[in-house]
Parts: C-alpha cells; sequence; structure tokens
C-alpha cells in the first residue's frame, strides 16, 4: 500500500481498527469468568501516531490495527481480569468513536458527490 | 489511569462503579460474617470498612484500595455453652450492626446508580452532537 493523506483513508482505518475491537471487547465479555484469562484491546492509535510523516501522510502498512493483552489491569483470585464495568465503558467509548467515523465518512462522500454532481 | 481525553467522564464514572461494586462486597461480608466468632485465626471477624481515594490532583476518578478493619470493641454476649466461651459464657462476637450494613449498603448501590445516571447522560450527549454530522 502506498503512502496515503487522504481524509479518507484515515477515516477507514479508524473505522477497521474500532470493528476489531468491537471484537476484542466481545471476547472479553465473553470470559468475564474465565481462570486465567487476561483482557485484550487494540493498538492502533498510538501506531498511527508514531507512523506520522512531517507532511501528514502515513504508509498504512505500518500502522495496522493489531490485538494485545494490555496486562495493566489488576488480577482477580482466579487470575483473570476483565471488569464488566470497563468493558461497557469501552463499549460506550467504542461505538461513540465508530459512529462518528462513519458519519465523518458519509459527509466526506457526499461532498465528494456533490462535486461530481455540478453541472 | 490514563485518561482518554475525549472520553474523560465515562472513564472516571465507570471507576466510581468499579468502587463501588468493591465496597458493596465488603458489606456482603460483613453481613455474612455478622456471626462468625472464628475468622480463621482463632478471633471473631472485625468489621471492614472502605477507604475511597481520589485519583491525580483536579479531575480525576475514585479507587478503593484500602480497606481497613473497624478496631472498635467487640460486644461480648452470654452464651454459656458455646465451645469460643470464655469462664463467665461470654462470647466475642464480630461488631457488625445490621442496621448499619443495610444503610451502608442503601448508599453504596445509590452511589453506583448515580455514576451510571452519569455515564448514561454522558453518552446520549456525545450522541446528539454526532446528530449534527447526519
Amino acid at each position: 500500500m502506498s503512502k496515503v493523506s487522504s481524509i479518507v483513508d484515515f477515516l477507514e482505518a479508524g473505522i477497521r481498527a474500532e470493528s476489531l475491537r468491537q471484537n476484542a471487547i466481545a471476547n472479553n465479555v465473553a470470559n468475564l469468568q474465565t481462570p486465567g484469562y487476561r483482557r485484550v484491546d487494540v493498538k492502533f492509535e498510538e501506531l498511527l501516531a508514531k507512523s506520522l510523516d512531517s507532511d501528514g501522510s502515513v504508509d498504512l502498512d505500518e500502522a495496522v490495527p493489531q490485538l494485545y493483552q494490555p496486562k495493566q489491569t489488576p488480577v482477580k483470585s482466579d487470575g483473570n481480569d476483565v471488569s464488566l464495568e470497563a468493558e461497557v465503558g469501552e463499549m460506550i467509548k467504542n461505538s461513540l468513536r465508530h459512529k462518528l467515523f462513519i458519519r465523518l465518512l458519509q459527509r466526506k462522500y457526499m461532498s465528494m458527490q456533490a462535486a461530481i454532481d455540478v453541472k | 489511569m490514563e485518561l482518554n481525553n475525549s472520553f474523560d467522564p465515562i472513564d472516571i464514572a465507570l471507576s466510581g462503579m468499579q468502587a463501588q461494586n468493591k465496597n458493596i462486597g465488603l458489606i456482603s461480608s460483613n453481613v455474612a460474617n455478622a456471626n462468625s466468632t472464628d475468622k480463621g485465626d482463632g478471633t471473631p471477624y472485625r468489621r471492614l470498612e472502605a477507604i475511597f481515594k481520589a485519583e491525580g490532583d483536579g479531575i480525576g476518578g475514585v479507587t478503593l484500595d484500602d480497606i481497613s478493619t473497624d478496631m472498635s470493641e467487640l460486644p461480648r454476649v452470654l452464651k454459656p455453652g458455646h465451645p469460643a466461651a470464655d469462664d463467665q459464657g461470654y462470647v466475642a462476637m464480630p461488631n457488625v450492626d445490621l442496621p448499619v450494613e443495610m444503610i451502608n449498603l442503601t448508599m453504596a448501590a445509590r452511589a453506583y446508580q448515580a455514576n451510571v445516571a452519569v455515564m448514561k447522560r454522558y453518552q446520549r450527549m456525545v450522541d446528539t452532537t454526532l446528530e449534527l454530522l447526519r
């Protein structure tokens, strides 16, 4: 993939990251009681920030959303570190971000459409 | 606790929920052990109390890391046949007062609900902002 700097590509990458995060959260909630299970999250925004060049372009091959275990939450007696409240909070933030990106993308497409439609 | 700057109120509200969750755990331990004359080391159960601490200076969430044991005097009840009775027939019982625990439980549950309400309201607020993009 070549370097990209258009807002459409950034928004699409963001939407893909949020979809992956949705899966991670569902996985965490499903494993709420699994002994030894550690919650998973998606690393994307930091990778994006790191690979952002001075001219505002990014090689989207470097900034790929990936699953990882933060291992920062305290572990309960059965080795599990998932807290229902934390996952609900993540879900809310995730769906708000997802909605934001989708709407911005929609707006961008509408304006592109308007430009094409000019007679 | 890392705060995601755009959604601070969500993280703060959920720290409140988690703290109250732990608090209710302490209360339920007190209630369940209201009559435990032996907490594993031969001495009676002593009620546990939550110590809430604010995180960070200024705007931040709450943590419940400290649990203090209530060291007030244990009530002595006359139970002559009890295995733990002293030579006058008195047994030291846990210093758990059920009405007190019930009131604490009500307050903890209300605090939990209040935090949920904050989260919900904030979510709806951001939602209406996003409606502007429709």
